[in-house]
């Protein structure tokens, strides 16, 4: 199974500063792009990711900070004729090592499955001293 | 008047609109005017899971012209967002009695020049602007609540009318 392709579209820095505390974890990462929101209208963002998952020959994930906002809806405007392509949002950094630990086992669409039960499963509240 | 804020942003529906000014206006309805969004039930579909929590209504500019009053004097309140300087000026010109905008996002594009950091505007916009504050409609920059709103013609006296 080839690797699964993904861009991180996010806030400010954000995309870069999980990038980089992934590799921190997890080793160099290679082929995993990102892209910021900053300064971009919906039409531009659009365009900029439209740009880069076009380049993808067998789909890929786009990844973004949280539904609702411009990097998700952006991405699912600019995925829409791309259809071996999703968009998965509330990405964290477990969903991100996630991702990379398991894009050349998976295809595109369990890839997501896969990174959005851990995604979710990662977010817990946990005491640490007695009630 | 159900009307709390008048929003004109390149971004439609995003983070600072759902979440900053949804906190703080507690608005009960989003009316997101943009003919090419109304145009299309996927997209209009988009728009409205965006703000899940309250009642988003996907209308070109006419039809919010047309709904203008009525909404005024609704219960509960009500936000508004559009595109661009020109959505604003068309939807005063076709009879809303639109009081004042507020200028959240225009961002770069070949052209526009810098106002603030997300406000951009082209000779295009500028004419738009003059036009709205020689109706009397007040124009503000501001992205979010927690920043304070400054005048367009204060920032941009090229505008002033």
């Amino acid at each position: 199974m080839s690797r699964v392709p993904a861009l991180l579209v996010t806030h400010a820095d954000l995309g870069a500063a999980l990038l980089r505390a992934a590799e921190q974890i997890y080793g160099p990462v290679a082929e995993v792009e990102f892209l910021s929101n900053s300064e971009l209208s919906r039409d531009d963002l659009e365009e900029a990711i439209e740009r880069r998952v076009a380049r993808w020959e067998h789909g890929g994930l786009v990844l973004t900070d949280f539904p609702g906002g411009s990097c998700q809806q952006c991405g699912m405007l600019a995925t829409r004729e791309h259809a071996d392509v999703l968009v998965v949002t509330g990405v964290n950094l477990p969903a991100l090592l996630d991702y990379l630990h398991n894009r050349e086992q998976l295809s595109v669409a369990a890839l997501a499955e896969h990174l959005l039960t851990r995604a979710r499963d990662s977010v817990r509240v946990q005491r640490a001293h007695p009630e | 008047m159900s009307w709390l804020n008048q929003r004109v942003d390149d971004r439609l529906v995003h983070g600072q609109v759902v979440v900053a000014w949804g906190a703080a206006l507690r608005f009960a309805r989003l009316y997101v005017v943009d003919d090419p969004s109304a145009a299309s039930p996927w997209e209009r579909d988009l728009l409205v899971a965006a703000a899940p929590d309250v009642e988003v209504r996907v209308l070109t500019v006419a039809e919010a012209a047309a709904a203008w009053a009525a909404e005024r004097d609704a219960r509960g309140g009500a936000m508004l967002v559009l595109r661009d300087l020109r959505a604003a000026r068309t939807l005063v010109e076709a009879g809303a009695a639109v009081p004042a905008f507020t200028l959240g996002g225009l961002h770069h594009a070949p052209g526009k020049t810098k106002i603030a950091d997300y406000i951009y505007l082209d000779e295009a916009d500028r004419e738009d602007a003059r036009a709205l504050l020689r109706r009397g409609v007040r124009l503000e920059v501001q992205d979010v609540p927690a920043t304070r709103p400054q005048g367009l013609a204060v920032l941009d006296p090229s505008v002033a009318p």
